[in-house]
């Protein structure tokens, strides 16, 4: 295989962040008509490689870089895409009021006639062509927040894939199917087959093994910014993916219901519980047991801790200390000694331009109250002893104003105000997310209190090692499901990772 | 609190409460460049008195108006329900029913009104700007249902013990001077003293975070909006008392400058938040400023040109404000 072949050919891809090095001397090549794709961990420098394609990242000299056997300039986006190189992120980046002819057309421009009068037949007809190609019949005209998410993929594809002055040579997606229900999965398969058999090379990043089986020739795995290997697909088995990107061998698994470990009397119990992406969780917790929840985007992980507080709408049942907690009643929860600490913290729990001491005592304010009047002194003194509890700096300022403290310490007021309430259940949703190294610390040892005082705790995030260091047992969501429970020295950061991307045997992959 | 500021944000620049007190310091200003221009018509307790009368209506409507923004709607029904309670309180008296059955048949379309809006904001989920606009042109239509389209007058002999309600002096000051004194204190105490107005401000603040931190939001938004609604009929009935004449455009002078009033007060006192102390600065500044200059002798349009001004000034200095902050 020669480069000037290649639809990609990149030579020793180096990328350095101050003093860490996220990409090592990486080499890879895709042949036209190729499908390849590119695992790894988290921070294993894929996005970084992919960035770099992109033009975001400028590498370190010594890089070769051709695209269809041309040279191309690094550091320059408008260059990387004449080349031929096509970007499909995460998030698509359609405007959803928008149809589909005016998506394509964004960043393009439009089919004008001899007034510079839009010709909206001949766009119409152009997009529906670009679907069609693709293998999609969608009506053009409506709204792309109508469509469904494999439609809406495909648009973004179907605009990576227009003319634009040169032809594309690759087609570069970010996990393409991270929120597909599995029929919808399928049909994007057979679009990434179509786009290939057109000649047009695919790199797509991906966590969810199942469309590295499906789509893919040949797979990339990357760890700690170092190529490991390149190799076909074919003949390649699930556990020997595994162990290429976790870089170890793996222990079997403990599936199932065994007996739980020496806990108080059970607190919190789920019992065939679904949301949007999930379904029939049963799950119980214990007071002094601190639970994680763990899975990659989109099977459901995401979901539980909103489910759970009842911030949303579920079926099922959950019972806490023998009473069943109703739904979308936050207050009632609150009440019954739930207590929650959201993810996206600016979003969902902060009142940004509010006082540490108002965003503490926001879940019972009436707490100071006498004579009619919230007594302003008692109230301070109460959440000066909450933000030293948990060291939150700059120390004994009550009266700042929550925009005025950094990440972490955004998150210990948080949870200040949840653990002023001596929750019987906590429930943490990435509770570490955007958090300092040494908030974080923190952070989990608060945790250890809260549940050796008695506290039923459950933790979700995607940071593994957090849920080693804190969870007692770690329940593993694939595609809506629990899929798989681990304890004890099984709970290691490998072995979630492995779960969390591992095919659920159970169920195939339809 | 400027050792406050020295250690938390050393980006923050360094102030001098002028943030705060500004509003303090430009109506001084006012009051010694008109002491200055036109000593002999300004320097009266009678001025004094001018601008308190005419602005207890102004401030019962703008007082009310705070709870829904402080919550994050907003309620452009203000002067709409004004003027249906004074065409309803109006209508009531002239066909013979008594003034308890008028005004207090008034507060309670206050109150329904309040919760329409409120049903429309939470339930129906139309955005509270668009749909108390829409409440609004209702109202209107209803004011002129009311009154045929025509005017109502109260003759001053015929309706005196009404008329008491709101021109009775104590101390030299008309009543209705005190009711607008009275709510003040009422909704200053709920917004800064009571879980209720936590509850509003956090509402108003981050409704996701606050509905996951068990405020009831859609009750809360209900609450602010009724309050408002209260508030613009109790001014509405202040306003019949004290004018004596009922028409359908009534209440159209009370929608700018209840909103100058609120959002310029959201720059003082509290910065970045609307709040009682605030708005009644906020009140009283544009107040003597167009007292001023009518006084001085300009035209009766300065009062629009005043408050438009002041408007645009006021919103100004709040994104400042925020802007600083963040």
């Amino acid at each position: 295989m020669t480069s000037a072949t290649s639809a990609l050919s990149v030579r020793n891809a180096t990328k350095i962040f101050g003093a860490q090095v996220a990409l090592d001397n990486v080499s890879i090549e895709v042949a036209p008509g190729e499908v390849r794709a590119l695992v790894g961990q988290n921070g294993c420098g894929k996005s970084t490689l992919i960035k770099i394609l992109a033009g975001f990242h400028e590498p370190e000299p010594g890089i070769e870089v051709l695209v269809g056997g041309e040279p191309l300039e690094m550091g320059d986006p408008i260059a990387s895409e004449a080349a031929g190189l096509r970007f499909v992120h995460q998030d698509l980046g359609l405007v959803g009021n928008l149809d589909t002819v005016d998506n394509l057309a964004l960043g393009q421009g439009y089919i004008t006639n001899a007034t510079k009068t839009i010709s909206w037949r001949k766009e119409r007809s152009k997009a529906r062509e670009a679907l069609a190609a693709l293998g999609y019949e969608i009506n053009v005209s409506m709204p792309v927040a109508g469509l469904q998410m494999s439609e809406r993929t495909a648009v973004a594809i179907a605009r990576a894939m227009s003319e634009r002055g040169t032809p594309p040579k690759l087609l570069i997606l970010d996990e393409p199917t991270a929120n597909l229900p599995g029929p919808e999965a399928q049909r994007l398969y057979q679009l990434v087959r179509r786009v290939a058999d057109s000649g047009v090379a695919v790199l797509f990043v991906s966590h969810h093994f199942d469309e590295v089986f499906e789509m893919a020739e040949s797979v990339t795995v990357l760890r700690d910014g170092k190529l490991i290997e390149t190799r076909a697909v074919a003949g390649l088995t699930e556990d020997e993916l595994i162990e290429l990107v976790v870089g170890r061998k793996l222990v079997e698994h403990d599936k199932g219901e065994a007996a739980d470990r020496e806990h108080g009397p059970q607190v919190l119990q789920l019992s065939g519980v679904g949301g949007r992406n999930v379904s029939g969780i049963d799950l119980t917790v214990h007071r002094g047991e601190v639970v994680g929840v763990a899975g990659i985007t989109g099977s459901g992980r995401e979901e539980v801790a909103a489910l759970v507080f009842g911030g949303h709408e579920r079926s099922g049942e959950i019972v806490v200390d023998g009473k069943i907690l109703p739904q979308n009643r936050p207050d009632i929860s609150i009440e019954r000694g739930v207590a929650l600490v959201p993810a996206e913290r600016h979003a969902n729990a902060s009142l940004l331009d509010q006082t540490l001491r108002e965003n503490i005592t926001l879940v019972d304010p009436g707490r100071h109250m006498s004579l009619g009047i919230l007594r302003r002194n008692p109230e301070k003194a109460d959440v000066r002893v909450w933000l030293d509890r948990l060291s939150v700096k700059p120390s004994g300022q009550t009266e700042y104003n929550m925009n005025q403290l950094s990440g972490g310490n955004q998150q210990k007021v948080i949870l200040a105000r949840w653990l002023r309430q001596e929750p019987a259940v906590l429930v943490l949703d990435e509770p570490t997310q955007g958090v300092d190294v040494g908030a974080k610390a923190d952070i989990h040892t608060l945790v250890d209190e809260a549940a050796a005082q008695g506290a039923a705790v459950l933790v979700c995030s995607t940071d593994h090692e957090e849920l080693v260091r804190v969870c007692d047992r770690v329940v593993i969501m694939r595609r809506g499901k629990a899929a798989e429970i681990l304890r004890g020295d099984k709970i290691t950061a490998e072995n979630i990772t492995a779960a969390t991307i591992g095919r659920d045997t159970a169920e195939p992959a339809a | 609190m400027s050792e406050i500021q020295e250690v938390a944000a050393p980006r923050r620049r360094i102030n001098f409460g002028f943030d705060k007190y500004s509003g303090i310091y430009v109506w001084a200003l006012l009051v010694l460049v008109f002491a200055l221009w036109i000593p002999d018509l300004f320097l009266q307790t009678s001025t004094v008195k001018q601008v308190l009368t005419f602005q207890a209506i102004s401030a019962i409507v703008a007082l009310g108006l705070i709870l829904p923004v402080a919550a994050g709607a907003f309620d452009l029904t203000i002067a709409g329900t004004l003027t249906v309670s004074v065409c309803f309180t109006a209508w009531a008296l002239t066909n013979g029913h008594g003034i308890v059955v008028a005004a207090g048949g008034s507060l309670l379309i206050g109150i329904i009104i309040g919760l329409a809006n409120s049903l429309v904001v939470v339930k129906l989920k139309v955005n509270s700007f668009i749909g108390t606009l829409g409440m609004s042109s209702i109202l209107i239509a209803i004011a002129y249902m009311i009154t045929d389209s025509s005017q109502i007058v109260l003759s001053t002999s015929g309706y005196a013990p009404f008329f008491e309600f709101a021109r009775t002096e104590l101390f030299g000051l008309p009543l209705s001077v005190y009711y607008a004194a009275l709510i003040a204190l009422v909704f200053w105490w709920i917004l800064e003293y009571t879980p209720g107005g936590r509850y509003l401000y956090a509402v108003g603040g981050n409704p996701v975070a606050s509905r996951l931190a068990g405020v009831r939001v859609g009750r809360v938004t209900m609450i602010a909006f009724v309050a408002s609604g209260a508030s613009s009929a109790f001014a509405g009935i202040v306003y019949l008392a004290t004018i004596g004449t009922a028409t359908p455009d009534s209440g159209s002078g009370y929608l700018l400058p209840a909103f100058s009033a609120v959002f310029l007060g959201a720059t003082q006192i509290r910065p970045g938040r609307v709040n009682v102390l605030g708005t009644l600065v906020a009140i009283f500044l544009l107040a003597t400023g167009v007292t001023g200059l009518q006084l001085a002798g300009a035209p009766s349009y300065v009062t629009q040109l005043f408050n438009g001004a002041a408007l645009i000034v006021a919103v100004a200095l709040a994104a400042r404000t925020a802007r600083r902050q963040a």
